[in-house]
């Protein structure tokens, strides 16, 4: 009974049945290459910094590498550093990295960002924290932090104790030449956001109309920024890390999230996780994924029904139970902390029967409910009229903005990290990838309900297996020692699927406890940058609705 | 249409059949579970003064006073800065810090959050759940013989 | 049942003054006005405050207001008190006898439509011949208040909101006049008391039960198009365009506070229950109904129309502003021509 594994891509240049043959594409890549490094799980291409597009170019179209997954750029003692981790929609177990290396005194190379869309993004964000420069960015400009602020605050320059004077400049001229479209001058500016009743939190979209259709729209971030990859740094692996993750995806993702964190540290550190833990940790992270997906469905209904829908309370109720089930588990509702290094910090609750039952009446209602949701949502006309066909991301545009999660699915991009890229007790499981191929905002709803189906397929195998687990085999944690220094040097990219999509980490150990730079790949930034190729053209309502469909937790954007 | 119109015997259905699953608080006080993380209860006959809990605390919430001879003087917990992450329960050797269920606190300022090791204390069971049940550590220390109340003796 | 003498002229009667003196008339017109507009306002208060949380409360399986008196009714004080005691906030550069003037003239309208408005038991201010003109008329005017508002606010969600407005009042306001019009066609009058008189007879005697000639029986196809109509007339879903809180944050009411924000709060309600008045009036018979005083039918009919707007609220989505104008022009417009030339026809050919 084991989940239906894709069969691996051979035929990209550099594949071999075992995996990536980095020879090869060593060789394709020829002079490029100067220099090779091995991270945990891909090796890394050390390259000039004016050969950034042509490596790229060259790994994009002719290695089959169609998925820029995150851009972590760092400081070190005697250079900055940009890497380019690169895989496969196809199969990400497949990796690269391409890592150029800066001098200390001019940072700056050539920018990824016309290979890569999503690495736009990401490069603004290396620019703002770290402070390394892209040649020909299309928009080399801060993304998190104020446009005024003083010094990258991850470089090792920063000095901290600078005053941020934060000068008030004149207020732009909101109509001025550049904003107005060439061919209609008749159009207005309007800030949407960063209060505002849909932007799902503190989201500032800068929004150029004409009449009621968007001309030109730019998602202004960094209003939750709370410098979350810093307190990771200077946090132990072995106890501090591990309640952050909770605070990045804060709408019930937690374990999720943890997860991604527990993935990453326990691959650098080589930690055996016990099978048993394993299970509760798939149980509990699909749990939460049906807390995640139902807040998202709720919250989508508010932008598209209006405020006072039933829709909206209906998720929260069946998102209650899950929450409930979370709590008897972990001890909280939201901050879950259940995840350790090594496995979980808690057996099943006791009398475990009770807790079982009560995981299967949640599990025998989910149908009758997803039916009403049918009933209430998916099945209403007007509710059609509204999301077919609007906000349409094409299959093609998904890979250029490095888009993942159900947003990917929804567009019938069939990437799912659970299968592709198995972990915990996934692959011994019998469950479905769920895609849609209408591309637009229905299809992701249906994505996001569908997939409740599945959560609930596994959550139900688990229950099976955890019932009959012998009794004198419940590890729930490896032993792992109280303080953890993995040795020096190593680098790593690991990503699970999140609630949104890929949530994935890079650490680079320096042998201390800490960890000497933590960057977190967040699905909801990567999804974001979307935003613009799906409204540009609609109307105002199909933009929030494309926002909702999203599903974006500023938490996470901004970190 | 006919979709319309299910939609709205959905909700008409709902609206009908009476239930409701919030509940009005302070009256209907919430059932939380027995693993649930809410204020510190610290118990100063138990602490060895060993400091793992300040050290594993994520976010500098615990502040440890010792004299020279490394006896405890002062043990002082912000509340209001706590993320509730239980791992200073979690590392205690002996059991002298625990999370109780009570989730109830208030205060005027921010100081006030600053529980000293006599509000700690002082900080009662939450509906007479006691955590322990379901942590298993040394009963015999926080509950005491017979009526079930606390006693730190 | 139906009075044949209006209100005032009642009044006079009752209070042994002359009904033919115009001072006595006014006078007794200003108190009847008084009378009706504060029922309408109590009405308003208790379904605006109190009952509405408890409406969306039971759709989504909450509890809502249940602390304050006797299932929560004293919250209506409260809530008025809180509301009026809000500060003012009038924002920079805002276009003042305009702004001003905006919540004024919406609530006003509405209310003054309710004087031709036959509620039983005599409470009729005024009974012209032309009373379904007025009283379409005086709801429309409600439009220039929002336009008003929507303009001077010097905002731009405001300014989107009040857009909105006019494209949407027009576009439903003619598919609505058309299709109380295949009302006129059957009562060959446009008096409110005659419209109503008209649909006493009974349609048929099932036993001892005698159907009555409610127009709502006659012509269900023109009854169902005028609720839909005036779903758009009052802004409510899947017709809340104008206000669309999670578009344009509220529309053209952004930027009103306190006072007039209870202003422009009040006169949508007034304007539902302005909605269900004339509704109850051309179809539903007006304030006839067995057993019960004519007042109380009227009540229950304009409370029926305003817990069906709440209702669709609770499940249907909003349409996009583009989809409305379509339905509005493309759909019902051509819907209510249709359904007029057919009550011609029919009533033609039965004549």
């Amino acid at each position: 009974m084991s989940l239906e594994k894709r069969t691996p891509v051979v035929d990209d240049v550099g594949v071999t049945e075992d995996g990536v043959d980095y020879d090869a594409l060593a060789d394709l890549l020829g002079d490029s290459i100067i220099d090779r490094e091995h991270h945990v799980n891909a090796e890394g291409f050390v390259i000039r910094p004016d050969d950034v597009q042509s490596v790229l170019r060259t790994l994009k179209d002719e290695a089959g590498f169609d998925h820029c997954s995150c851009v972590t750029a760092q400081d070190y003692d005697d250079r900055y550093e940009s890497i380019y981790h690169l895989k496969k929609y196809r199969d990400p177990t497949q990796e690269v990295s391409v890592v150029v290396p800066t001098p200390k005194d001019d940072p700056r190379h050539q920018t990824g960002s016309d290979v890569y869309e999503t690495a736009n993004w990401h490069e603004r964000e290396a620019y703002d924290l770290v402070g390394i420069e892209y040649d020909d960015h299309p928009d080399q400009r801060r993304i998190l932090l104020p446009e005024t602020w003083q010094g990258h605050p991850l470089s090792q320059d920063f000095n901290q104790d600078q005053p941020q004077v934060v000068s008030l400049r004149e207020h732009a001229n909101p109509l001025q030449d550049d904003k107005q479209s060439p061919d209609d001058p008749d159009t207005m500016f309007i800030n949407i956001g960063p209060h505002h009743p849909a932007t799902h939190g503190v989201l500032h979209v800068k929004t150029v109309l004409d009449g009621e259709q968007i001309v030109d729209i730019d998602p202004d971030i960094g209003y939750l920024h709370r410098c979350e990859e810093q307190m990771c740094q200077q946090g132990t692996y072995r106890h501090q890390i591990m309640p952050y993750p909770d605070r990045w995806d804060y709408i019930s993702a937690g374990i999720l999230n943890e997860w991604a964190y527990a993935r990453a540290a326990e691959d650098l550190a080589d930690i055996e996780v016990p099978e048993y833990a394993q299970v509760i940790r798939t149980m509990s992270a699909e749990m939460c994924r049906i807390a995640s997906h139902s807040l998202a469905l709720a919250t989508f209904a508010l932008d598209v029904f209006g405020d006072f829908t039933a829709v909206f309370q209906y998720g929260i109720r069946d998102r209650e139970i899950a929450q409930d089930l979370l709590e008897d588990l972990t001890g909280q509702r939201l901050m879950f902390n259940y995840l350790r290094l090594g496995g979980v910090a808690w057996d099943l609750p006791e009398p475990r029967e009770e807790y079982f039952e009560k995981i299967r009446d949640f599990l025998d209602d989910l149908p009758e409910k997803l039916a009403e949701y049918h009933d209430l949502v998916t099945g209403n006309e007007i509710f059609q009229m509204r999301c077919v066909d609007t906000g349409i991301l094409t299959p093609e545009k998904v890979k250029d903005y490095g888009a993942t999660g159900p947003v990917a699915r929804g567009s019938g991009v069939d990437y799912d990290l659970r299968r592709d890229d198995p972990y915990g007790y996934y692959d011994e499981l019998d469950w479905d990838v769920v895609t849609e191929d209408g591309c637009d905002n229905f299809s992701r709803v249906l994505v996001r309900l569908r997939e409740l189906e599945e959560s609930a397929r596994i959550i139900e195998q688990c229950v099976d297996l955890l019932e009959e687990w012998p009794e004198d085999d419940r590890t729930i944690q490896a032993n792992v020692p109280r303080t953890l220094k993995p040795d020096p040097d190593r680098e790593i990219y690991r990503a699970v699927e999140g609630a949104k999509g890929e949530l994935g980490i890079y650490i680079r150990s320096d042998g201390t406890d800490k960890p000497a730079r933590f960057k977190i790949r967040s699905p909801c930034f990567s999804n974001l940058q979307s935003l613009a190729e799906m409204s540009e053209g609609e109307y105002i309502p199909d933009m929030i609705a494309s926002l909702g469909s999203l599903d974006i937790v500023l938490g996470e954007v901004d970190r | 249409m006919i979709g319309v119109l299910k939609s709205m015997a959905t909700t008409m259905k709902h609206a009908l059949d009476g239930e409701t699953f919030t509940v009005e608080y302070p009256d209907v006080a919430p059932e939380v579970s027995p693993r649930f993380r809410g204020v510190h209860k610290f118990s100063q006959e138990r602490c060895i003064w060993c400091r793992q809990c300040e050290n594993v605390c994520p976010n500098n919430t615990i502040q440890i006073v010792t004299d020279d001879q490394r006896n405890g003087e002062q043990y002082n917990l912000h509340v209001g800065q706590c993320i509730y992450c239980r791992l200073c329960e979690e590392v205690c050797p002996v059991d002298a810090i625990i999370l109780t269920q009570n989730f109830e606190f208030t205060a005027d300022t921010k100081d006030d959050f600053a529980y000293n090791k006599e509000q700690l204390k002082n900080v009662p069971w939450y509906k007479d759940i006691d955590p322990l049940a379901s942590r298993e550590p040394d009963r015999g220390v926080w509950i005491g013989e017979g009526e079930g109340e606390v006693d730190y003796q | 049942m139906q009075s044949e003498t209006p209100l005032p002229s009642a009044m006079a009667d009752l209070l042994g003054l002359d009904p033919s003196n115009p001072l006595v008339i006014f006078v007794m017109a200003f108190v009847a006005s008084l009378v009706v507009a504060s029922g309408l306002l109590t009405l308003v208060a208790v379904s605006g405050i109190w009952g509405k949380r408890k409406i969306t409360a039971a759709f989504t399986d909450r509890i809502a207001v249940n602390r304050h008196g006797p299932m929560g009714l004293l919250i209506i004080p409260a809530d008025a008190l809180r509301l009026l005691s809000k500060e003012l906030i009038i924002p920079e550069g805002v276009d003042r006898p305009a702004w001003d003037l905006g919540p004024l003239i919406m609530v006003f309208s509405a209310l003054a439509g309710f004087a031709v408005i036959p509620m039983g038991n005599g409470i009729q201010i005024a009974d012209p011949e032309v009373g379904l003109a007025y009283v379409f008329a005086m709801a429309s005017v409600a439009s220039l208040g929002l336009v008003m508002a929507g303009y001077s606010s010097n905002n731009k969600y405001s300014f989107l909101g009040g857009l909105r407005a006019v494209a949407q009042n027009l576009a439903y306001e003619i598919p609505l006049i058309l299709t109380g019009m295949s009302v006129v066609i059957f009562a060959g009058s446009l008096r409110m008391s005659t419209i109503v008189a008209e649909q006493a007879d009974t349609l048929i005697a099932l036993g001892p039960v005698a159907i009555p000639q409610w127009y709502a029986f006659v012509n269900p196809f023109a009854f169902v198009l005028f609720m839909v109509a005036n779903l758009a007339e009052v802004g409510r879903n899947p017709f809340d365009i104008p206000e669309a809180p999670t578009e344009i944050v509220a529309g053209w009411q952004t930027e009103y506070s306190s006072v007039y924000f209870v202003l422009a709060y009040l006169s949508e309600f007034i304007h539902i229950f302005l909605g269900g008045a004339i509704i109850a009036t051309i179809f539903l018979g007006g304030p006839a109904g067995p057993v019960l005083p004519g007042i109380v039918w009227f009540l229950i009919k304009i409370v029926a129309v305003y817990l069906f707007t709440q209702w669709a609220r609770s499940a249907v989505p909003r349409v996009r502003i583009d989809q409305l104008i379509e339905i509005g022009w493309k759909g019902m417009l051509v819907l209510s021509f249709a359904n007029l030339v057919l009550t011609a026809i029919i009533v033609g050919v039965i004549a």
